[in-house]
This record gives C-alpha cells, structure tokens and sequence, in this order.
C-alpha cells in the first residue's frame, strides 16, 4: 500500500520535473499540420521531417555551426579548467600552497555572480579580438568550471596516503614528475568527474556566450534562442522542438551514462566545498 | 640520499600553482580593477579607454534607480522562494522515495534528467509548454477545466518563473538529501528503533538533525542560483512585463547592452560584488567559529 503510493509520487514528481522535455519531445515528431490541431502529448502520426530541417543552414540560423561552437567551446573550457586546477590542486594538497588564500578564493568564486565580470571581460576581449571567438568563450567556460574541478581534485588528492609521494621523492622524483607519473593516473577517476561536469555546465552555459558572440562562435543554448527571435511572429515549433532536443542531448547523454559519478561529485562539491 | 631543504620544495610546489594564478589574475583580478576604476569615472563606449574620473555618481544613479531596486527585490524574493521550495519538495521526495531508489538506482538518473538540460532551453521548452495555441498545458487546462490563464501576464509571470526553476532544480536538493540520507548509519536508525521511537519520531529527532549541514548548504546553494537567475528568466519573459520580471543579472545585463549606460551598469556590479563579498565573509567567518566550536 505506501509502496504503491510512493511509485505514485515518483511519477508524478518524474513527470512533472521532466514535462519540458517529454512536450518537446513530443512536438518536434508531430508534423505541421498535427501542430495546428493537436496540441496534446500524444503523437498521431510522428514524423522525422522536423530534424530533417534542423541542419538546413539559412542565412539567419545555422545550427549545426552552433553545434560545433558549443563543443568546441565547451571542450575547450573543460579540458583547460582541469589542467590549470591539477597542478594547483597538488600544490594545495600536499605543498600547502594557498590553502589558506588561494583554495577559499576560488571555492567562494562559485557563489558569486559571474555577471559582475561580465562587462570587463567584454571590453577586454574587445580589446584581444576575442569576441565571437570559440576560443574566448572557452577561456570563460575555463572560469566557469574552474571551482568545482579544483574543489574534487583537491579532496581526490588529499585521500590519497602520503606514502605514495614519498615513495617517488626517495626514487629522485621531483614534483612535477611525481605528479603526472604517480598522482595524476591515480587521480583519473576525480580528472574524469570534473571533466563529465565541466562538460555538461560549459554546454549548458548561456550568459556568456550570449554577450560575447554575435554569429560566428555562437554555442547552442543561443542559437536555439535565436531561433525563436528570428522566426518572429510564426515560430516553427516543430523544428524549433527538434533543435531543442538535439541541442540538450550531449549533456543528457553524457548524464545518463554517469549519473552515479555526477551524483557524488555534486554532493562533495556542495558539502566540502 | 638526496635532501631537499623546505623551502625548495615549497617554490617547486609554487611553480605548480602559478598557471592558475596567473589566469586567474587575467580573468578575474584584471577585469575586478576595470570594474572599480570604470565604476567612479565617467565612460562611454567612445572612451573606454581614457575614462575620466568622476566620483560616486555613477552609484548614485543606481542608488536612485526605482529599477534597480526593483530588480533586487525581484532576485531577493525569487532566491529564497525557490531554494525554501526546492530545498522542501527535495527532502519530502527524498526520505518518501528512497526505499524505492535504493532498490533501483536507474530511477535517480530519472530524476536527475532536468539537471543535465541548459536552463536557457528549459526556459525556451516552457515557451511550447505554455504556448496559447500549440501549448498543452493551457489546452489541457481548457479542455478539462474550461480555464484561460495567461501564464507570462502581469499578475503570473513571477509565479510561472517560480515554477519553472523550481521544478528544473528540485532534483539537485533531492540529490543531495539522498545521499545525506543514505550516508546515516543504519545502527543508529535500529538502536533508537529498540529504544522504540517511531520512525515519526526518528525522522524528526535523529535524522533530520544528522542531515542539517547539507540542508544549510542546499538552501545556500539554491539561494546564490536563485538570487543571480538569468538564463530561464531572460528567454521566457526577457524582463517583462514592464520590467517586472528582471532580476539584478538582468537588470546589469540590460544596463550595458540595451541602454549603453556602461557607468551604471559597472556600478551595480561592484554593489553586487560587495554584497557578496560582505556575505560570503560573513558565513566563512560563521563556518570557522563553528568549527572551533565544535572541536
């Protein structure tokens, strides 16, 4: 009895969480005519027409050049974050080097609002010719992901017993071999978490990539908006539908697949951090 | 056997961290300076780069702007509305549904979907879902009810905003009260069981007091998104109706690209940045007396 009450709650709390997605999920197989008269969640006669159309590149939209800024961009700023945060993260860790400035100062970054940055950063990749690039946006995405890879590679480090480095310093080792001979493959199971999340907040990543491209670097979660923008006052839903969907599946995949790493590392990173 | 003195090991370990430091110092040291210099001075696009010192004028436009209060108020009662209600629906799905998720751990990556989908798109899908025409809920609510609701109109937006981040983000609370959750020792759970508390009794007495550092954290957490909330915001309503809806990341937002009033919009970042500086301050400097309190 309360078990089947509790498979009630779960579905309704899956299904209410989850209706943007299954609506336009839903909306992006029914064709253009069943738009018009079927706005329900059950499909009569699913079609693939809308994401035949989502690649057709017009002059305004060109999705799958969106497609490639996100995953440049958001690779870029996943990549980087975790090889600017190992090195420190050893340092932290077993150096003590910052423990006290730098790691608190990076942590806290993630409760402060990115925008404040915003406008300097604009102005300053005005300057670097680093607006509308890929590679701009990275750089931003690298900030972005810069605390949580730091804070999960930190705590990894710091798990792991003293002898191991000790063993590598008596062998001659000097740090930095220690670290990307001994405790970086030690560490691949943090390294490949904080890229997995890195991954998924650079795709999602919406404020910047709105401010600081216009049409050649602009990432997915734009674009979409734009397409919206653009089609004024006859938006295609269909099609509009179809480039949501493709545009949320990387992250989405890549969650699903690994939810039970991503599931940990949220709550170390809220707890600890 | 080779001997290294302390403080070689120290510079090889500094040597480690200057990369990030020094991106750092780019990135975010550079553009903080800008922000200070450019926020007393007088500038425009056509002299970004000789701006003119001015004072505090530029605060005191925004000090004196109804609409930057406004936008405060907005991101004030939008971050402690959705954290209270994330945070509440997130710990009642999580101790009422983790018998059945700790059977079956494939539900939890159910659950946790709307975690892995760009708030921006969230917001975008909600323009279908509650669309007057192609959209379901506003037919369903029609066809079963016979009610019209203007969901994004003067009186619903903030609500409907509400909502949506509300149902987007409850399954990070509900994750992390899982785990907090499952990580309480099941002994503790049967000695009281012996001593005969109820699980009532035990859930109010035991468990939750065990889980309350993630609950203050989650609440934080949720907070800090909810208060500087953009993405979902700016595409479904922009900052509509009439400026109702803009949160202070909207409202710095619209100051530098829609009105060019780049010393305004300086300003209200550097009050935000004070702000949370003032507040971050104020909780580590909390965390640390608890912690020798503790200890």
């Amino acid at each position: 009895m309360i078990t089947a009450l509790r498979w009630l709650v779960f579905a309704v709390a899956a299904l209410a969480m989850n209706f943007p997605i299954l609506v336009t999920l839903a909306t992006s197989f029914k064709s253009a005519r069943e738009l018009t008269t079927n706005p329900g969640l059950w499909v009569q006669a699913p079609t693939l027409a809308n994401y035949m159309a989502v690649f057709q590149v017009t002059d305004r939209l060109n999705i799958a050049l969106y497609l490639f800024n996100s995953m440049v961009a958001a690779l870029t700023g996943t990549v980087l974050a975790v090889v600017l945060a190992l090195p420190a993260a050893y340092a932290i860790a077993r150096g003590r080097v910052g423990e006290r400035t730098l790691l608190p100062l990076i942590v806290n970054l993630r409760a402060v609002p990115l925008i404040i940055f915003a406008i300097p950063l604009y102005m300053m990749f005005q300057w670097l010719a680093l607006l509308d690039t890929r590679l701009g946006l990275g750089l931003i995405l690298t900030i972005v992901n810069l605390p949580l890879a730091l804070i999960i590679l930190v705590n990894a480090i710091r798990e792991l017993p003293a002898e191991l480095d000790e063993a590598a310093q008596i062998d001659g080792a000097g740090r930095t071999r220690t670290l990307v001979r001994i405790i970086a493959p030690v560490c691949r199971p943090a390294i490949v978490t904080s890229l997995i999340f890195g991954f998924i907040t650079a795709w999602n990543e919406f404020l910047f990539g709105l401010m600081l491209t216009t049409s050649k670097a602009v990432p997915i979660t734009v674009g979409a908006s734009f397409f919206f923008a653009a089609s004024g006052g006859g938006v295609q839903w269909g099609v509009a539908s179809a480039v949501m969907i493709v545009g949320a599946l990387p992250p989405v995949l890549l969650g699903l697949v690994m939810y039970r790493q991503i599931s940990g590392s949220m709550t170390a990173g809220a707890v600890k951090g | 056997m080779t001997t290294t003195s302390p403080s070689v090991r120290t510079s090889e370990f500094r040597l480690l961290a200057t990369p990030l430091v020094l991106f750092l110092l780019v990135f975010l040291g550079f553009p903080a300076i800008v922000n200070l210099v450019y926020s007393v001075s007088q500038v425009s696009f056509e002299t970004l780069r000789s701006p003119q010192l001015s004072g505090f004028s530029n605060f005191a436009a925004v000090w004196n702007d109804a609409a930057f209060w406004r936008s405060v108020w907005f991101s004030l009662r939008f971050g402690v509305l959705t954290a209270l209600l994330e945070c509440g629906l997130g710990l009642f799905l999580a101790i009422f549904l983790s018998p059945l998720i700790v059977k079956r751990s494939w539900l939890l990556a159910i659950l946790m979907l709307p975690l892995m989908v760009a708030p921006a798109l969230v917001g975008l899908m909600y323009r279908l879902v509650l669309h007057e025409f192609v959209g379901p809920v506003p037919y369903y609510l029609w066809t079963w009810f016979g009610a019209g609701v203007s969901f994004l109109g003067p009186g619903s937006a903030f609500w409907t905003l509400v909502t949506v981040e509300t149902l987007q983000w409850t399954p990070f609370a509900l994750l992390l009260f899982y785990m907090a959750y499952q990580a309480i020792p099941a002994d503790i759970g049967e000695a009281a069981a012996i001593d005969g508390a109820g699980p009532l009794r035990r859930l109010w007495r035991i468990e939750l007091p065990l889980m309350a550092p993630t609950i203050v954290a989650a609440l934080l957490i949720r907070f800090i998104d909810g208060f500087r909330v953009f993405d979902n915001v700016y595409v479904l309503t922009g900052s509509g109706p009439g400026g109702a809806t803009a949160s202070l990341s909207i409202y710095i937002y619209e100051a530098f690209f829609k009105q060019g009033a780049i010393g305004k919009a300086v300003a209200a970042s550097v009050l935000l940045f004070a702000a949370s500086f003032a507040v971050l301050y104020g909780l580590n400097a909390l965390a640390t007396r608890r912690k020798g309190a503790a200890a």
